[in-house]
């Protein structure tokens, strides 16, 4: 540990020579913090679709679930993640739980207002045709419902990634531990290096679900 | 930029950014004498011994992985004892009230102090070699404005005066018997208050330099209290046990090889020569690696 | 099962509600630098959203302030305010305005943008000159939307000054950070009880307040704060 008064030495804000000599402990943490971002938006995708689903057509459900979402994205991720510690330990599974309970408001909720938003007439028109219940919901209700999806989709993401960051005051790997390195050491280098690879992810991830959504939903107008 | 090459690129980037990393964590090459795992405490001084010790065994034909910044004891204990890691390098005095569990049997004799950590050592099938005659133990520190203001140059002095003081240190100082306990307990020192900081950092050094604490703790080989301003008060009763460097090893690891190269370094290794580096590390930005790699080298230990 | 246990025992022991640790005095801390962040932050950003909102302009900048504070790591920002402005409470309260402010512009912004244009054009016609239509006609409208955004950066304030004892800040966080370094699961348990607590109760009491302040027309038509704006930066 540093202390931070230093008579000849002034610490730059970026020291390019101490960014050029960790390269290797950068990559490592923003490889942990890419990793992380993807299996817990992809977990808590998996867990809204079904959900979502079931709650867009049963009210009380719809209630229960958004309310018991909005519980967990309430509560502050450092105290979720301090009520799992007990019983997960200061283990992935710990961060993994904490940051999908945050998702799935946001997905939950986007799946929900997509299918809501499928005109009825639609849906009539494809119970005429023929389309039993299952193949309504995913030939012709979820295309239509994706750009709300993908909206959610993506604040999802880039509220994961800045929530990630958290996860280093309970041990595990990602930038946050670059940031929290500045903090314990006295030094900027690693906070700014931290902070700003996690802002340049967020707004990569973004344009790239972006990109993604014209691909998958092309008729519709991005968000 | 065509849209659609977007996710193409970031892809490529991505798996860019996974080759270097593979390749920047390969093993060295083969033909070595084994494999031992090292882990560092998440302090300076723990990067820098680790990096120590584990370079010499480097240069002596062994392969090494690096666990430097691991956490505190309270990680690295479980570990060695899992045998996740082999290898860490400690402090005799405070190694021994970790495994006897707050007993209080270290004293300031290192030689009867790591003979009774062996003996705690020994069921769990871990050892710990000949002790370095380099110290680092906690060490309580004043501004020099308050050292004059309070007339105190050693802890002793304080006793009067803690009504009036407040104290500064890691969160886990309350519960730690070499902190504020020991202070009360020996030195019948009873603190205004207690504010949590980090364990000798810089939160540490801004409570003392504002003044929101009076006295803060810091590690005896810490190398810019003196650029700070700061007096470490004298631990006159001793409270403070020999807290020499110390390898501990797990015995399945310890043949007599890497035991020799281990103690080598102990032997060579002065407090003095431990402030200089972690002064390098603390004041001058340089890396515990360079730094270790830095002391071998001067001392010719491996005939370069 | 007996964490569980040892936290109510950790509850109902008198000791832990008295002193500079006891819960009283974590709990006034925590409000105190929550509530002054706030305030601070909706004297700046209201004024900014309400008239941006009312006049039509800076639309995207209003909307992306959000976007963009979204992504900003919120710890990065405490230890940004301590590297900067050093130890003590006025650096947290920096970091905090710093994070209210973005969901406040936003959401006020959208709030006046929401109100019928029609509403307005009668306003005008009967009348009203500029600075009383918006504070007698639109915010009264607005105001539900508005107080929503103040409800969403009241949460994430309390939920980062969590965060701030990692710069040696006092409040609910000092059990959680504590407890960690410890190894005092109890304690640690005990914390994030009552942040989660705290938080909820923020949420809550917030909403109620905006349900008060909803004009009695507007309740009648059902009118719902849907449009939020959310945040979640801790």
């Amino acid at each position: 540990m540093t202390g931070g008064l230093f008579l000849d030495y002034v610490d730059p804000w970026i020291n390019w020579d101490w960014v050029s000599r960790h390269v290797s402990l950068i990559l490592t943490s923003l490889l942990a913090h890419v990793e992380l971002t993807v299996i817990t938006v992809a977990v808590a995708l998996v867990i809204a679709l079904p959900i979502g689903v079931i709650a867009q057509r049963q009210p009380a459900f719809r209630a229960a679930a958004l309310t018991l979402f909005g519980v967990f994205y309430t509560i502050p991720s450092i105290a979720l993640f301090a009520l799992l510690i007990p019983y997960t330990g200061l283990s992935t599974l710990t961060g993994e739980i904490g940051l999908v309970a945050y998702a799935l408001l946001i997905l939950t909720r986007n799946v929900i207002v997509g299918l809501d938003a499928v005109p009825a007439d639609v849906r009539d028109a494809a119970d005429g045709m023929g389309y039993r219940a299952f193949a309504r919901l995913v030939r012709v209700e979820l295309p239509l419902a994706l750009p709300a999806i993908f909206a959610g989709v993506r604040i999802a993401t880039v509220t994961t990634i800045g929530l990630i960051t958290i996860t280093a005051v309970i041990g595990l790997d990602s930038l946050g531990q670059l940031i929290l390195t500045g903090l314990t050491d006295g030094v900027h280098t690693p906070l700014v290096v931290g902070t700003v690879l996690s802002v340049a992810f967020a707004f990569v991830a973004d344009l790239a679900l972006a990109a993604g959504e014209r691909v998958a939903v092309p008729w519709a107008r991005p968000a | 930029m065509n849209w659609k090459a977007r996710p193409a690129v970031l892809a490529l980037v991505l798996a860019a950014a996974m080759t270097v990393v593979a390749c920047g964590s390969s093993p060295s090459t083969g033909g070595s004498k084994g494999t031992i795992t090292i882990a560092g405490f998440k302090f300076t001084e723990g990067s820098v011994l680790a990096e120590l010790y584990g370079q010499a065994l480097q240069h002596a034909g062994y392969t090494v992985n690096f666990k430097i910044n691991l956490g505190s004891r309270e990680i690295v204990a479980p570990a060695i004892k899992s045998g996740q890691v082999d290898l860490y390098i400690g402090y005799a005095a405070t190694d021994l009230e970790y495994y006897n569990g707050g007993l209080g049997e270290a004293s300031g004799d290192v030689t009867a102090t790591t003979a009774k950590l062996n003996l705690r050592l020994q069921p769990l099938q871990l050892e710990a070699l000949t002790p370095s005659a380099a110290v680092d133990q906690n060490a309580f520190a004043m501004t020099k404005a308050n050292a004059q203001k309070y007339n105190a140059t050693k802890l002793s002095d304080l006793a009067p005066i803690g009504s009036q003081l407040v104290l500064g240190a890691g969160p886990e100082c309350p519960t730690r018997p070499f902190c504020q306990p020991g202070l009360e307990k020996t030195y019948g020192i009873k603190f205004k208050s207690f504010k949590a900081l980090d364990t000798d950092g810089p939160l540490t050094r801004a409570a003392l330099a504002n003044n929101s604490i009076q006295v803060g703790l810091v590690f005896s080989s810490d190398a810019d209290l003196q650029k700070l301003n700061l007096v470490v008060l004298k631990d006159d009763k001793q409270l403070e046990n020999a807290d020499n460097v110390v390898p501990i090893i797990r015995s399945k690891v310890a043949t007599g090889d890497v035991k020799a190269v281990l103690n080598r370094i102990s032997a060579n290794l002065t407090t003095d020569e431990l402030i200089t580096m972690n002064g390098q590390v603390q004041l001058y930005g340089q890396d515990a690696d360079t730094v270790a790699a830095a002391f071998l080298q001067q001392h010719k230990f491996f005939g370069g | 099962m007996t964490i569980l246990e040892d936290v109510v025992r950790w509850f109902t022991s008198p000791a832990h509600w008295s002193g500079p640790d006891g819960i009283t005095t974590r709990l006034l801390e925590h409000v105190q630098l929550s509530a002054e962040s706030v305030l601070i932050g909706a004297v700046i950003a209201l004024p900014i959203g309400i008239v941006l909102g009312h006049y039509g302009r800076f639309g995207a900048a209003a909307i992306n302030i959000s976007n963009v504070g979204r992504a900003i790591p919120s710890f990065a920002l405490l230890v940004l305010a301590f590297q900067i402005f050093g130890l003590g409470d006025a650096p947290i309260i920096i970091a905090l305005t710093a994070l209210a402010i973005p969901p406040m512009v936003t959401n006020s912004y959208v709030a006046m943008r929401e109100v019928d244009p029609d509403v307005k054009d009668a306003a005008r016609g009967m009348g009203y000159r500029e600075l009383a239509q918006v504070l007698r006609v639109e915010l009264p409208l607005a105001v539900p939307l508005v107080m929503a955004g103040v409800r969403t950066s009241a949460v994430q304030v309390v939920a980062t000054a969590t965060l701030a004892a990692l710069i040696a800040g006092g409040g609910f966080g000092r059990y959680i950070i504590d407890g960690l370094a410890q190894f005092d699961y109890t304690k640690l348990m005990a914390g994030a009880i009552l942040v989660a607590a705290l938080a909820l109760a923020t949420e809550f009491s917030l909403a109620a307040v905006e349900r008060l302040l909803v004009p009695r027309g507007i309740r009648l038509l059902g009118a719902s704060a849907a449009k939020r704006v959310t945040f979640k930066a801790a």
